[in-house]
Protein backbone atom coordinates (compact mmCIF):
# COMPACT_ATOMS: atom_id res chain seq x y z
CA UNK A 1 0.00 0.00 0.00
CA UNK A 2 1.21 3.42 -0.81
CA UNK A 3 1.73 6.51 1.28
CA UNK A 4 1.37 10.20 0.86
CA UNK A 5 4.67 11.77 1.74
CA UNK A 6 4.45 15.27 3.16
CA UNK A 7 6.84 16.58 0.57
CA UNK A 8 4.36 15.74 -2.13
CA UNK A 9 1.88 18.21 -0.73
CA UNK A 10 3.82 21.18 -1.93
CA UNK A 11 2.73 20.59 -5.49
CA UNK A 12 0.81 23.14 -7.44
CA UNK A 13 2.67 24.04 -10.52
CA UNK A 14 1.19 27.46 -10.89
CA UNK A 15 -0.11 26.43 -14.32
CA UNK A 16 -3.84 26.56 -13.72
CA UNK A 17 -5.79 24.20 -15.98
CA UNK A 18 -8.98 26.15 -16.83
CA UNK A 19 -10.95 23.07 -18.00
CA UNK A 20 -10.30 21.06 -14.84
CA UNK A 21 -10.68 24.08 -12.57
CA UNK A 22 -14.00 24.96 -14.25
CA UNK A 23 -15.37 21.47 -13.71
CA UNK A 24 -14.31 21.57 -10.09
CA UNK A 25 -15.97 24.95 -9.48
CA UNK A 26 -19.24 23.74 -11.04
CA UNK A 27 -19.05 20.65 -8.86
CA UNK A 28 -18.58 22.71 -5.67
CA UNK A 29 -21.47 25.02 -6.58
CA UNK A 30 -23.64 21.93 -7.17
CA UNK A 31 -23.00 20.42 -3.75
CA UNK A 32 -23.52 23.82 -2.10
CA UNK A 33 -26.91 24.10 -3.83
CA UNK A 34 -27.91 20.69 -2.44
CA UNK A 35 -26.76 21.88 1.00
CA UNK A 36 -28.95 24.98 0.77
CA UNK A 37 -31.95 22.88 -0.27
CA UNK A 38 -31.30 20.41 2.56
CA UNK A 39 -31.18 23.30 5.04
CA UNK A 40 -34.80 24.04 4.21
CA UNK A 41 -35.69 20.37 4.73
CA UNK A 42 -33.99 20.14 8.13
CA UNK A 43 -36.51 21.01 10.82
CA UNK A 44 -35.03 19.51 13.96
CA UNK A 45 -32.08 17.69 15.47
CA UNK A 46 -33.45 14.29 14.40
CA UNK A 47 -33.40 15.40 10.75
CA UNK A 48 -29.88 16.72 11.18
CA UNK A 49 -28.50 13.64 12.94
CA UNK A 50 -30.39 10.73 11.36
CA UNK A 51 -32.62 12.12 8.58
CA UNK A 52 -35.63 11.83 10.89
CA UNK A 53 -35.05 8.03 10.70
CA UNK A 54 -36.72 8.06 7.30
CA UNK A 55 -33.80 7.07 5.09
CA UNK A 56 -35.13 4.85 2.30
CA UNK A 57 -33.36 1.98 0.48
CA UNK A 58 -31.97 3.91 -2.51
CA UNK A 59 -30.59 6.85 -0.53
CA UNK A 60 -29.21 4.57 2.19
CA UNK A 61 -27.46 2.31 -0.34
CA UNK A 62 -25.78 5.03 -2.37
CA UNK A 63 -24.93 7.08 0.69
CA UNK A 64 -23.15 4.02 2.10
CA UNK A 65 -21.37 3.33 -1.18
CA UNK A 66 -20.24 6.94 -1.60
CA UNK A 67 -19.05 7.19 2.00
CA UNK A 68 -17.14 3.92 1.67
CA UNK A 69 -14.86 5.04 -1.15
CA UNK A 70 -12.33 7.36 0.43
CA UNK A 71 -9.12 9.13 -0.53
CA UNK A 72 -7.33 5.99 0.61
CA UNK A 73 -9.44 3.88 -1.72
CA UNK A 74 -8.97 6.01 -4.77
CA UNK A 75 -5.47 7.46 -4.60
CA UNK A 76 -4.04 4.86 -2.26
CA UNK A 77 -5.49 1.74 -3.89
CA UNK A 78 -4.58 2.74 -7.44
CA UNK A 79 -1.13 3.78 -6.20
CA UNK A 80 -0.80 0.54 -4.26
CA UNK A 81 -1.57 -1.55 -7.35
CA UNK A 82 0.96 0.59 -9.23
CA UNK A 83 3.61 -0.16 -6.63
CA UNK A 84 2.68 -3.61 -5.38
CA UNK A 85 0.29 -5.30 -7.78
CA UNK A 86 -2.96 -7.08 -7.03
CA UNK A 87 -1.97 -8.33 -3.55
CA UNK A 88 -4.01 -5.50 -1.99
CA UNK A 89 -7.13 -7.45 -2.98
CA UNK A 90 -6.09 -10.42 -0.85
CA UNK A 91 -5.42 -8.56 2.37
CA UNK A 92 -7.64 -5.50 2.39
CA UNK A 93 -10.43 -5.56 -0.20
CA UNK A 94 -11.45 -9.15 0.62
CA UNK A 95 -11.63 -8.32 4.35
CA UNK A 96 -13.71 -5.19 3.72
CA UNK A 97 -16.19 -7.01 1.47
CA UNK A 98 -16.54 -9.91 3.89
CA UNK A 99 -17.21 -7.33 6.60
CA UNK A 100 -20.11 -5.73 4.69
CA UNK A 101 -21.76 -9.11 4.22
CA UNK A 102 -21.07 -10.00 7.85
CA UNK A 103 -22.73 -6.78 9.03
CA UNK A 104 -25.74 -7.57 6.82
CA UNK A 105 -26.39 -10.70 8.90
CA UNK A 106 -26.32 -8.88 12.26
CA UNK A 107 -27.63 -5.43 11.33
CA UNK A 108 -31.11 -6.14 12.72
CA UNK A 109 -29.56 -6.42 16.17
CA UNK A 110 -28.30 -2.84 15.83
CA UNK A 111 -31.36 -1.28 14.21
CA UNK A 112 -33.94 -2.84 16.54
CA UNK A 113 -32.39 -1.01 19.50
CA UNK A 114 -33.44 2.24 17.76
CA UNK A 115 -30.54 4.32 19.02
CA UNK A 116 -28.60 7.02 17.17
CA UNK A 117 -24.89 6.46 17.74
CA UNK A 118 -22.51 3.62 18.55
CA UNK A 119 -21.85 4.93 22.09
CA UNK A 120 -25.64 4.84 22.70
CA UNK A 121 -25.57 1.13 22.02
CA UNK A 122 -22.51 0.51 24.16
CA UNK A 123 -23.99 2.53 27.03
CA UNK A 124 -27.09 0.33 26.94
CA UNK A 125 -25.16 -2.92 26.63
CA UNK A 126 -22.88 -2.06 29.54
CA UNK A 127 -25.57 -0.37 31.62
CA UNK A 128 -23.16 2.51 32.18
CA UNK A 129 -23.50 6.06 30.92
CA UNK A 130 -19.76 6.57 31.31
CA UNK A 131 -19.31 4.26 28.32
CA UNK A 132 -20.77 7.03 26.18
CA UNK A 133 -17.97 9.64 26.51
CA UNK A 134 -15.27 6.95 26.58
CA UNK A 135 -16.28 5.40 23.26
CA UNK A 136 -17.45 8.76 21.92
CA UNK A 137 -14.01 10.20 22.55
CA UNK A 138 -12.30 7.32 20.75
CA UNK A 139 -14.69 7.53 17.79
CA UNK A 140 -14.41 11.32 17.63
CA UNK A 141 -10.63 11.19 17.53
CA UNK A 142 -10.80 8.52 14.84
CA UNK A 143 -13.33 10.43 12.72
CA UNK A 144 -11.43 13.69 13.06
CA UNK A 145 -8.05 12.28 12.07
CA UNK A 146 -9.72 10.35 9.24
CA UNK A 147 -11.22 13.66 8.14
CA UNK A 148 -7.77 15.26 7.98
CA UNK A 149 -6.56 12.46 5.73
CA UNK A 150 -9.50 12.87 3.37
CA UNK A 151 -8.83 16.59 3.08
CA UNK A 152 -5.17 15.90 2.41
CA UNK A 153 -6.07 13.42 -0.35
CA UNK A 154 -8.62 15.77 -1.91
CA UNK A 155 -6.31 18.76 -1.71
CA UNK A 156 -3.43 16.83 -3.24
CA UNK A 157 -5.52 15.58 -6.13
CA UNK A 158 -7.17 18.90 -6.92
CA UNK A 159 -3.88 20.76 -6.62
CA UNK A 160 -2.21 18.36 -9.03
CA UNK A 161 -4.91 18.59 -11.64
CA UNK A 162 -5.91 22.25 -11.41
CA UNK A 163 -2.54 23.79 -10.65
CA UNK A 164 -3.92 25.85 -7.77
CA UNK A 165 -1.43 25.69 -4.85
CA UNK A 166 -2.31 23.18 -2.15
CA UNK A 167 -2.34 25.68 0.74
CA UNK A 168 -5.17 27.62 -0.96
CA UNK A 169 -7.08 24.70 -2.40
CA UNK A 170 -7.33 22.90 0.95
CA UNK A 171 -9.23 25.87 2.44
CA UNK A 172 -11.60 26.08 -0.52
CA UNK A 173 -12.45 22.37 -0.21
CA UNK A 174 -12.67 22.46 3.59
CA UNK A 175 -14.85 25.62 3.52
CA UNK A 176 -17.38 24.30 1.02
CA UNK A 177 -17.77 20.99 2.80
CA UNK A 178 -18.12 22.52 6.23
CA UNK A 179 -20.75 24.89 4.86
CA UNK A 180 -23.02 22.36 3.22
CA UNK A 181 -22.67 19.76 5.97
CA UNK A 182 -23.50 22.29 8.66
CA UNK A 183 -26.50 23.51 6.68
CA UNK A 184 -28.29 20.26 6.05
CA UNK A 185 -26.72 17.56 8.25
CA UNK A 186 -27.51 14.01 7.14
CA UNK A 187 -30.12 15.29 4.67
CA UNK A 188 -27.33 17.12 2.80
CA UNK A 189 -24.90 14.25 3.19
CA UNK A 190 -27.33 11.58 1.96
CA UNK A 191 -28.51 13.48 -1.13
CA UNK A 192 -25.04 14.60 -2.20
CA UNK A 193 -23.87 11.03 -1.61
CA UNK A 194 -26.58 9.73 -3.92
CA UNK A 195 -25.31 12.01 -6.68
CA UNK A 196 -21.65 11.39 -5.91
CA UNK A 197 -21.95 7.62 -5.45
CA UNK A 198 -23.71 6.91 -8.73
CA UNK A 199 -21.37 9.25 -10.60
CA UNK A 200 -18.33 7.63 -9.08
CA UNK A 201 -19.24 4.03 -9.87
CA UNK A 202 -20.30 4.88 -13.41
CA UNK A 203 -17.18 6.86 -14.24
CA UNK A 204 -14.70 4.40 -12.75
CA UNK A 205 -16.38 1.79 -14.99
CA UNK A 206 -15.97 4.22 -17.90
CA UNK A 207 -12.31 4.86 -17.08
CA UNK A 208 -11.60 1.14 -16.86
CA UNK A 209 -13.45 0.64 -20.14
CA UNK A 210 -11.23 3.29 -21.74
CA UNK A 211 -8.03 1.68 -20.46
CA UNK A 212 -9.15 -1.82 -21.51
CA UNK A 213 -9.96 -0.50 -25.00
CA UNK A 214 -6.68 1.41 -25.11
CA UNK A 215 -4.61 -1.62 -24.08
CA UNK A 216 -6.45 -4.12 -26.29
CA UNK A 217 -8.49 -6.23 -23.86
CA UNK A 218 -8.71 -7.16 -20.19
CA UNK A 219 -6.59 -10.24 -20.85
CA UNK A 220 -4.01 -8.13 -22.65
CA UNK A 221 -4.03 -5.59 -19.79
CA UNK A 222 -3.31 -8.35 -17.25
CA UNK A 223 -0.66 -9.97 -19.44
CA UNK A 224 1.16 -6.65 -19.83
CA UNK A 225 0.79 -6.06 -16.08
CA UNK A 226 2.38 -9.46 -15.41
CA UNK A 227 5.11 -8.81 -17.98
CA UNK A 228 6.19 -5.72 -16.02
CA UNK A 229 6.67 -7.90 -12.92
CA UNK A 230 5.24 -11.40 -12.27
CA UNK A 231 4.74 -10.40 -8.60
CA UNK A 232 2.05 -7.96 -9.78
CA UNK A 233 -0.40 -10.82 -10.27
CA UNK A 234 0.63 -13.01 -7.30
CA UNK A 235 -1.96 -13.16 -4.46
CA UNK A 236 0.76 -12.60 -1.83
CA UNK A 237 2.90 -10.31 -3.96
CA UNK A 238 5.31 -13.17 -4.65
CA UNK A 239 6.57 -13.28 -1.06
CA UNK A 240 6.09 -9.60 -0.20
CA UNK A 241 3.37 -10.61 2.28
CA UNK A 242 3.07 -13.56 4.67
CA UNK A 243 -0.06 -15.60 5.18
CA UNK A 244 -0.36 -14.56 8.83
CA UNK A 245 0.11 -10.90 7.89
CA UNK A 246 -2.63 -11.14 5.29
CA UNK A 247 -4.91 -12.95 7.76
CA UNK A 248 -4.39 -10.16 10.34
CA UNK A 249 -5.12 -7.54 7.71
CA UNK A 250 -8.35 -9.32 6.76
CA UNK A 251 -9.43 -9.42 10.43
CA UNK A 252 -8.58 -5.73 11.00
CA UNK A 253 -10.44 -4.45 7.94
CA UNK A 254 -13.33 -6.86 8.45
CA UNK A 255 -13.77 -5.36 11.92
CA UNK A 256 -13.79 -1.73 10.82
CA UNK A 257 -17.03 -2.32 8.94
CA UNK A 258 -18.79 -3.14 12.22
CA UNK A 259 -17.26 -0.41 14.34
CA UNK A 260 -17.55 2.79 12.33
CA UNK A 261 -19.65 5.54 13.90
CA UNK A 262 -20.74 6.78 10.45
CA UNK A 263 -22.00 3.30 9.54
CA UNK A 264 -23.94 2.88 12.78
CA UNK A 265 -25.49 6.36 12.46
CA UNK A 266 -26.59 5.54 8.90
CA UNK A 267 -28.06 2.18 9.97
CA UNK A 268 -30.06 3.98 12.67
CA UNK A 269 -31.24 6.55 10.12
CA UNK A 270 -32.95 3.89 7.99
CA UNK A 271 -36.73 3.74 8.01
CA UNK A 272 -36.93 0.00 8.78
CA UNK A 273 -34.91 -3.15 9.42
CA UNK A 274 -35.73 -4.18 5.86
CA UNK A 275 -34.02 -1.03 4.54
CA UNK A 276 -31.09 -1.54 6.92
CA UNK A 277 -30.58 -5.05 5.51
CA UNK A 278 -31.26 -4.01 1.92
CA UNK A 279 -28.70 -1.20 1.88
CA UNK A 280 -25.91 -3.49 3.06
CA UNK A 281 -26.97 -6.28 0.69
CA UNK A 282 -26.98 -3.93 -2.29
CA UNK A 283 -23.87 -1.99 -1.25
CA UNK A 284 -21.89 -5.22 -0.74
CA UNK A 285 -22.51 -6.22 -4.33
CA UNK A 286 -21.92 -2.73 -5.77
CA UNK A 287 -18.73 -2.18 -3.78
CA UNK A 288 -17.21 -5.58 -4.54
CA UNK A 289 -17.69 -4.95 -8.27
CA UNK A 290 -16.44 -1.37 -7.85
CA UNK A 291 -13.23 -2.38 -6.06
CA UNK A 292 -12.45 -5.10 -8.58
CA UNK A 293 -12.82 -2.45 -11.29
CA UNK A 294 -10.72 0.02 -9.30
CA UNK A 295 -7.74 -2.31 -8.82
CA UNK A 296 -7.89 -3.30 -12.48
CA UNK A 297 -7.88 0.40 -13.30
CA UNK A 298 -4.75 0.54 -11.15
CA UNK A 299 -3.22 -2.19 -13.31
CA UNK A 300 -4.25 -0.31 -16.45
CA UNK A 301 -2.68 2.85 -15.03
CA UNK A 302 0.57 1.00 -14.36
CA UNK A 303 0.75 -0.49 -17.84
CA UNK A 304 -0.32 2.73 -19.53
CA UNK A 305 2.17 5.00 -17.73
CA UNK A 306 5.10 2.62 -18.09
CA UNK A 307 4.34 2.09 -21.77
CA UNK A 308 4.18 5.84 -22.39
CA UNK A 309 7.41 6.58 -20.53
CA UNK A 310 5.49 8.38 -17.77
CA UNK A 311 6.55 6.16 -14.86
CA UNK A 312 6.34 7.93 -11.48
CA UNK A 313 8.50 7.52 -8.43
CA UNK A 314 5.85 8.35 -5.83
CA UNK A 315 3.08 5.82 -6.47
CA UNK A 316 0.41 8.21 -5.16
CA UNK A 317 1.06 10.42 -8.14
CA UNK A 318 0.27 7.60 -10.57
CA UNK A 319 -3.41 8.34 -10.93
CA UNK A 320 -3.16 12.14 -11.19
CA UNK A 321 -0.45 11.71 -13.84
CA UNK A 322 -2.66 9.28 -15.76
CA UNK A 323 -5.42 11.88 -15.80
CA UNK A 324 -3.18 14.80 -16.64
CA UNK A 325 -0.84 13.32 -19.20
CA UNK A 326 -2.18 10.04 -20.55
CA UNK A 327 -5.92 10.23 -21.21
CA UNK A 328 -7.63 12.88 -23.37
CA UNK A 329 -8.86 15.96 -21.49
CA UNK A 330 -12.53 14.99 -21.89
CA UNK A 331 -12.02 11.56 -20.35
CA UNK A 332 -9.73 13.05 -17.70
CA UNK A 333 -12.36 15.60 -16.71
CA UNK A 334 -14.97 12.89 -16.21
CA UNK A 335 -12.58 10.80 -14.13
CA UNK A 336 -11.70 13.79 -11.96
CA UNK A 337 -15.32 14.42 -11.10
CA UNK A 338 -15.72 10.76 -10.15
CA UNK A 339 -12.65 10.67 -7.98
CA UNK A 340 -13.46 13.92 -6.25
CA UNK A 341 -16.94 12.57 -5.61
CA UNK A 342 -15.48 9.54 -3.91
CA UNK A 343 -13.17 11.49 -1.69
CA UNK A 344 -15.50 14.30 -0.75
CA UNK A 345 -18.51 12.11 -0.02
CA UNK A 346 -16.38 10.43 2.63
CA UNK A 347 -15.26 13.82 3.92
CA UNK A 348 -18.80 15.08 4.49
CA UNK A 349 -19.83 11.88 6.28
CA UNK A 350 -16.87 12.09 8.69
CA UNK A 351 -17.57 15.77 9.28
CA UNK A 352 -21.19 14.96 10.06
CA UNK A 353 -20.13 12.11 12.38
CA UNK A 354 -17.87 14.53 14.29
CA UNK A 355 -20.80 16.89 14.88
CA UNK A 356 -23.16 14.13 16.01
CA UNK A 357 -20.59 12.56 18.33
CA UNK A 358 -19.60 15.88 19.91
CA UNK A 359 -23.19 16.95 20.60
CA UNK A 360 -24.94 13.65 21.28
CA UNK A 361 -22.24 11.53 22.94
CA UNK A 362 -20.12 14.13 24.70
CA UNK A 363 -22.00 17.42 25.27
CA UNK A 364 -25.31 15.79 26.19
CA UNK A 365 -23.55 13.47 28.65
CA UNK A 366 -21.74 16.29 30.41
CA UNK A 367 -24.89 18.40 30.80
CA UNK A 368 -26.60 15.26 32.14
CA UNK A 369 -29.14 15.05 29.33
CA UNK A 370 -30.37 18.54 30.17
CA UNK A 371 -30.01 20.06 26.70
CA UNK A 372 -33.10 20.57 24.57
CA UNK A 373 -33.22 19.69 20.87
CA UNK A 374 -32.55 23.25 19.76
CA UNK A 375 -29.43 23.46 21.89
CA UNK A 376 -28.19 20.06 20.65
CA UNK A 377 -28.71 21.11 17.03
CA UNK A 378 -26.73 24.27 17.68
CA UNK A 379 -23.91 22.34 19.38
CA UNK A 380 -23.85 19.89 16.45
CA UNK A 381 -23.52 22.68 13.94
CA UNK A 382 -20.96 24.66 15.93
CA UNK A 383 -18.84 21.56 16.56
CA UNK A 384 -19.08 20.58 12.88
CA UNK A 385 -17.67 24.00 11.97
CA UNK A 386 -15.06 23.84 14.73
CA UNK A 387 -13.79 20.35 13.92
CA UNK A 388 -13.91 21.12 10.21
CA UNK A 389 -11.79 24.26 10.54
CA UNK A 390 -9.25 22.61 12.84
CA UNK A 391 -9.07 19.55 10.55
CA UNK A 392 -8.54 21.78 7.51
CA UNK A 393 -5.82 23.70 9.35
CA UNK A 394 -4.18 20.39 10.31
CA UNK A 395 -4.44 19.19 6.71
CA UNK A 396 -2.28 22.10 5.55
CA UNK A 397 0.62 20.32 7.24
CA UNK A 398 -0.72 16.87 8.17
CA UNK A 399 0.67 14.85 11.10
CA UNK A 400 1.25 11.62 9.15
CA UNK A 401 0.67 9.64 6.02
CA UNK A 402 -2.76 8.50 4.91
CA UNK A 403 -2.00 4.84 4.92
CA UNK A 404 -0.27 4.69 8.30
CA UNK A 405 -3.37 6.22 9.86
CA UNK A 406 -5.68 4.00 7.86
CA UNK A 407 -4.01 0.85 9.18
CA UNK A 408 -3.68 2.17 12.74
CA UNK A 409 -7.35 3.10 12.83
CA UNK A 410 -8.38 -0.35 11.61
CA UNK A 411 -6.40 -1.97 14.41
CA UNK A 412 -7.81 0.42 17.05
CA UNK A 413 -11.48 0.08 16.09
CA UNK A 414 -11.42 -3.67 15.56
CA UNK A 415 -9.40 -4.39 18.71
CA UNK A 416 -11.50 -2.16 20.95
CA UNK A 417 -15.04 -2.62 19.73
CA UNK A 418 -15.67 -5.61 17.48
CA UNK A 419 -15.69 -8.47 19.99
CA UNK A 420 -17.18 -6.89 23.14
CA UNK A 421 -19.97 -5.00 21.40
CA UNK A 422 -21.19 -7.70 19.05
CA UNK A 423 -20.87 -10.48 21.65
CA UNK A 424 -22.91 -8.34 24.06
CA UNK A 425 -25.54 -7.71 21.38
CA UNK A 426 -26.17 -11.44 21.16
CA UNK A 427 -25.54 -12.37 24.81
CA UNK A 428 -27.37 -9.63 26.65
CA UNK A 429 -26.56 -11.04 30.10
CA UNK A 430 -22.86 -10.28 29.57
CA UNK A 431 -21.46 -8.24 32.45
CA UNK A 432 -21.28 -4.51 31.67
CA UNK A 433 -17.97 -4.29 33.48
CA UNK A 434 -16.61 -7.15 31.38
CA UNK A 435 -17.63 -5.36 28.18
CA UNK A 436 -15.94 -2.15 29.30
CA UNK A 437 -12.82 -4.05 30.43
CA UNK A 438 -12.69 -5.78 27.06
CA UNK A 439 -13.00 -2.44 25.22
CA UNK A 440 -10.21 -0.84 27.25
CA UNK A 441 -7.93 -3.90 26.96
CA UNK A 442 -8.46 -4.12 23.20
CA UNK A 443 -8.00 -0.37 22.70
CA UNK A 444 -4.72 -0.38 24.62
CA UNK A 445 -3.19 -3.64 23.43
CA UNK A 446 -3.88 -3.50 19.67
CA UNK A 447 -2.48 -0.03 18.95
CA UNK A 448 0.11 -0.52 21.73
CA UNK A 449 1.46 -3.68 20.10
CA UNK A 450 1.50 -1.84 16.79
CA UNK A 451 3.48 1.01 18.35
CA UNK A 452 6.02 -1.50 19.67
CA UNK A 453 6.62 -2.71 16.14
CA UNK A 454 4.65 -5.96 16.51
CA UNK A 455 7.20 -7.98 18.57
CA UNK A 456 7.49 -11.78 18.11
CA UNK A 457 5.96 -11.44 14.69
CA UNK A 458 2.47 -11.34 16.19
CA UNK A 459 0.18 -8.99 14.21
CA UNK A 460 -1.31 -6.15 16.30
CA UNK A 461 -4.86 -6.95 15.15
CA UNK A 462 -4.57 -10.50 16.52
CA UNK A 463 -3.11 -9.27 19.82
CA UNK A 464 -5.80 -6.60 20.20
CA UNK A 465 -8.70 -8.89 19.37
CA UNK A 466 -7.15 -11.65 21.51
CA UNK A 467 -6.88 -9.36 24.52
CA UNK A 468 -10.44 -8.15 24.00
CA UNK A 469 -11.65 -11.77 24.08
CA UNK A 470 -9.49 -12.43 27.16
CA UNK A 471 -10.96 -9.39 28.94
CA UNK A 472 -14.48 -10.46 28.11
CA UNK A 473 -13.95 -14.04 29.32
CA UNK A 474 -12.20 -13.08 32.55
CA UNK A 475 -14.69 -10.29 33.23
CA UNK A 476 -17.63 -12.58 32.64
CA UNK A 477 -16.51 -14.83 35.49
CA UNK A 478 -15.08 -12.11 37.73
CA UNK A 479 -18.13 -9.83 37.77
CA UNK A 480 -21.66 -10.87 38.39
CA UNK A 481 -23.38 -7.58 37.46
CA UNK A 482 -25.66 -7.35 34.49
CA UNK A 483 -26.45 -4.45 32.18
CA UNK A 484 -29.40 -2.20 32.85
CA UNK A 485 -32.75 -3.43 31.68
CA UNK A 486 -33.87 -2.14 28.32
CA UNK A 487 -37.38 -0.79 28.65
CA UNK A 488 -39.37 -1.45 25.57
CA UNK A 489 -36.62 -3.47 23.95
CA UNK A 490 -37.66 -6.47 21.96
CA UNK A 491 -34.41 -8.12 20.98
CA UNK A 492 -34.80 -10.85 18.41
CA UNK A 493 -33.78 -14.42 19.13
CA UNK A 494 -31.69 -15.09 16.04
CA UNK B 1 -2.63 -21.83 -16.46
CA UNK B 2 -4.16 -18.38 -16.62
CA UNK B 3 -7.60 -16.83 -16.70
CA UNK B 4 -8.09 -13.35 -18.17
CA UNK B 5 -4.33 -13.02 -18.40
CA UNK B 6 -3.65 -13.68 -14.72
CA UNK B 7 -2.70 -16.84 -12.81
CA UNK B 8 -5.63 -18.99 -11.62
CA UNK B 9 -4.78 -18.30 -7.96
CA UNK B 10 -5.08 -14.55 -8.45
CA UNK B 11 -8.24 -14.96 -10.47
CA UNK B 12 -9.75 -17.00 -7.62
CA UNK B 13 -8.93 -14.20 -5.15
CA UNK B 14 -10.94 -11.82 -7.33
CA UNK B 15 -13.80 -14.32 -7.46
CA UNK B 16 -13.65 -14.80 -3.68
CA UNK B 17 -13.81 -11.03 -3.18
CA UNK B 18 -16.88 -10.72 -5.39
CA UNK B 19 -18.51 -13.64 -3.57
CA UNK B 20 -17.59 -12.20 -0.13
CA UNK B 21 -19.24 -8.88 -0.96
CA UNK B 22 -22.29 -10.57 -2.43
CA UNK B 23 -23.14 -12.99 0.41
CA UNK B 24 -25.65 -10.56 1.86
CA UNK B 25 -27.03 -9.81 -1.58
CA UNK B 26 -27.54 -13.49 -2.28
CA UNK B 27 -29.25 -14.05 1.05
CA UNK B 28 -31.54 -11.05 0.59
CA UNK B 29 -32.54 -12.01 -2.95
CA UNK B 30 -33.12 -15.70 -2.18
CA UNK B 31 -34.80 -15.39 1.23
CA UNK B 32 -36.64 -12.07 1.08
CA UNK B 33 -37.34 -11.66 -2.64
CA UNK B 34 -37.65 -15.14 -4.21
CA UNK B 35 -38.96 -17.00 -1.14
CA UNK B 36 -40.95 -13.94 -0.05
CA UNK B 37 -40.04 -14.28 3.64
CA UNK B 38 -40.74 -10.95 5.37
CA UNK B 39 -38.08 -9.12 7.36
CA UNK B 40 -39.03 -9.13 11.02
CA UNK B 41 -39.65 -5.50 11.99
CA UNK B 42 -39.16 -5.31 15.73
CA UNK B 43 -37.74 -1.83 16.17
CA UNK B 44 -38.78 -0.65 19.59
CA UNK B 45 -40.69 2.59 19.94
CA UNK B 46 -38.25 4.61 22.01
CA UNK B 47 -34.85 3.64 23.37
CA UNK B 48 -34.26 4.17 27.10
CA UNK B 49 -33.23 7.79 27.63
CA UNK B 50 -30.59 6.81 30.15
CA UNK B 51 -29.18 3.56 31.45
CA UNK B 52 -27.99 2.52 34.90
CA UNK B 53 -25.35 4.08 37.11
CA UNK B 54 -21.80 4.87 36.22
CA UNK B 55 -18.83 2.83 37.15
Amino acid sequence: MSSLGLGVLQTGTGDVNPAYLGVFVVYLVGVLAIGAWAYLKTDDVSDYWVYGKELGPTLATWSYVANFVSAVSVIGFVGSVYGGGYSIVTGIVFGLMLGISGLYFVVHKVRELNHITFPDIIAELTGREVARPITGGVLLANAWVYLIMQLVGAGLLVTTITGVPYQYMIWVIGGVFILYTVMGGLVSVAWTDLAQGTLMVATVALALGYMVFDLGSLTSLNQQFMALDPANVAPLGDGAYTLIGVAASIVAFFGTIFTSQATVVRINATDSIRTAKFHLAAAGFILSVFYVMLVMLGAGTTVGLNGAGLAVENVDRAFPVLIMEYVPTTVGTIIIVAIMSGILSTTDTRLHACGVTAAHDLYDYFVDGGADDEKLLLVSRVSTVGFGIVATAAAVNPPGTIISLYNWRAILLTSALLVPVYVALYYRDTSGKAVLASIVLGALSGPGWNALGEPLGAPAAFVGVGMAIFGLLVGRYAWEDTPAASPGAAPSDD
Amino acid sequence: MSVLGMPTGMFLVFVATLVAGSLGTAHYVIVHVIMGQPVEENIREEPPSEVGGDV
